[in-house]
């Protein structure tokens, strides 16, 4: 890596001030920060890294009313083993428990997680090779190159890139919202790609906590080439909330984690095993294919259809 | 105690014996026998990292840096707490926690550079008793952390039984996954008191990646090693 200076951070209004500058980037688990500066693969490179793990606080889990406030700062394993997300949100703790590897789980925290940059292999190519749409290309590599992991479901400001966080869909379909440093953000609408990042973040915006209503049915299921720690070409989040909708979100098939309206129609009526076959095909009904990436599609279908399936069956 | 052959002995415990020619690249390191890595029979030679010129407290380095080198920033001192002994060394704001084992400390064991970026494994250490990946820690923010290598579990009597457990099974192959896998094994034994599953055993592990593909002999050591450690405890 090349040289940076390291500052720890006591407050998160004086670590947003401090993001705010050009040269500064933060850093809280550090398993997705400290491989992109390695590899270089950004447009610029930091002068200072700012630590967020040494502002107290905000690393808890906490049952207030009828939500569960999580710490940007709790740990992806923390979040698994938690028995109060594991009974009032359990479509985010398994999606915890799924992320990365067990190591990376105790290191990883949840605002990283869900602020974590896209995995397309032409934007994180070493040494910025490629300056692509998302870096403010004029083209997305992806298109006439190598696709196989990227969107089924289109393409979004001139970007293929699947979003690849494992979390984001969990939270989209349990209807959280993200508490930054300056607002609140309902998660669906946090998650749009955007550029560099893959959140709607401004500068100097850091994710604070993140506001997960109670929810008593609610589950996740991914797909990934290797079971034991992987991104996931396919992950499908879905969860009833208290007026007895089921809201179904997909992550991996588009930039962002993209609600399936036309899936949640297809179950209106009560998840069988046919109607939810139905949200299956509806989910992939607008697909746009690319050169390599077709068996995704099919992926996704089955992944819809297996999710609703477990939040009737189990 | 059972003896050892010193060929079979894993890489993890002898790997302090490197630890006078290591002293060139870095700033400080163990010079002791595999034993010696337990606390009170260990020597530590700090090494200027401009001169080489070699030190034997880290005063004595601090003062010979002020002096020698006014022209450069006195870097970073960091206290580690690495297998149960303090260490202050001087590290670079960017060094991640594996430079500063190999480069500041000559620990080479779980310092192995294979893919650098978290994917692997092979670098896995535990900080205060939790896995860690020390490829993307950084070694500053490790101040005043407890850190645990296969060097400490290796020479830790209590654990003698894993090492003879990793020792009976072959579990390395070539070696180069098998400190971490070690490492991670008495967090297993920790975390599971001593009577993990196969299956517990296989989820744990599942991060490291044996491109020799070792991985049931793993779960075997391990599964000895429980067995015999948990009556004894």
């Amino acid at each position: 890596m090349r040289p940076f200076k390291h500052i720890q951070a006591s407050t998160i209004e004086e670590a947003a001030a401090l993001a705010a500058h050009e040269d500064v980037m933060v850093i809280a688990g550090g398993t997705d920060l400290l491989g992109t500066l390695k590899d270089e693969c950004l447009p610029y490179y930091p002068n200072y890294i700012v630590d967020l793990k040494t502002i107290p606080g905000l690393a808890s889990i906490e049952e207030q009313g009828d939500e569960i406030v999580i710490g940007a700062l709790a740990k992806l394993q923390d979040i698994a083993d938690s028995e109060l997300v594991r009974t009032h949100a359990q479509a985010l703790a398994e999606a915890c428990s799924r992320a990365a590897s067990p190591t990376i789980r105790q290191m990883g925290t949840l605002g990283g997680n869900i602020c974590q940059m896209h995995r397309c292999w032409y934007f994180r190519c070493p040494d910025n090779r490629f300056v692509c749409a998302r870096k403010g290309g004029k083209e997305c590599y992806a298109y006439k190159g190598d696709n196989r992991y990227h969107s089924i479901l289109g393409i979004e400001g001139g970007c293929l890139a699947a979003s690849s966080h494992d979390t984001a869909p969990a939270l989209a379909a349990l209807g959280a919202t993200i508490v930054t440093t300056a607002r609140e953000i309902p998660a669906e609408e946090f998650f749009a790609a955007n550029g560099l990042r893959s959140n709607i973040l401004e500068n100097g915006e850091l994710v604070k906590k993140v506001r997960v209503p109670k929810t008593a049915n609610s589950r996740f299921e991914k797909f990934a080439l290797r079971k034991s720690i992987d991104f996931p070409l396919v992950n499908c989040a879905v969860a009833e909330d208290a007026a007895h909708q089921v809201h179904i979100v997909l992550g991996a098939c588009y930039p962002s984690p993209k609600r399936m309206t036309e899936a949640e129609e297809a179950v209106k009526g009560g998840i069988t095993e046919a109607s939810a076959q139905a949200a299956g095909d509806a989910a992939v009904s607008k697909v746009m294919v690319l050169s390599k990436n077709e068996y995704k599609v099919e992926i996704a279908r089955t992944l819809v259809k297996r999710t609703l399936l477990r939040l009737i069956n189990e | 105690m059972a003896q050892i052959p010193r060929r079979e002995f894993l890489k993890a415990g002898t790997a302090a014996l490197a630890g006078a020619t290591l002293s060139a690249l870095g700033l400080g390191s163990i010079t002791a026998s595999a034993e010696g890595v337990i606390a009170e029979k260990q020597v530590f030679v700090y090494t200027c990292p401009v001169c080489g010129k070699q030190f034997s407290d880290f005063e004595k380095l601090k003062a010979h840096f002020t002096g020698a080198h006014q022209e450069l920033e006195l870097p970073k001192t960091v206290t580690f707490r690495i297998n149960n002994v303090e260490y202050d060394v001087f590290v670079e704001d960017h060094w991640t926690l594996r430079e500063a084992l190999i480069r500041a400390i000559g620990l080479t064991g779980n310092a192995k550079q294979m893919c650098d970026r978290g994917g692997c494994g092979s670098c896995t250490v535990l900080i205060d008793g939790k896995p860690a990946l020390s490829c993307s820690t950084l070694a500053v923010e490790c101040e005043g952390k407890s850190i645990e290598t296969s060097e400490g579990i290796a020479a830790d009597p209590e654990y003698r039984p894993l090492l003879e457990a990793y020792v009976r099974n072959d579990t390395a192959q070539c070696g180069y996954c098998t400190p971490a896998q070690f490492t991670m094994a008495k967090y297993i034994l920790n975390k599971y008191e001593f009577a993990p599953t196969e299956e517990q055993i296989r989820l744990e592990l599942s991060g490291n990646i044996c491109r020799c593909g070792t991985y049931a002999r793993h779960v075997k050591a391990i599964t000895e090693a429980a067995a015999e450690m948990k009556g004894g405890k």
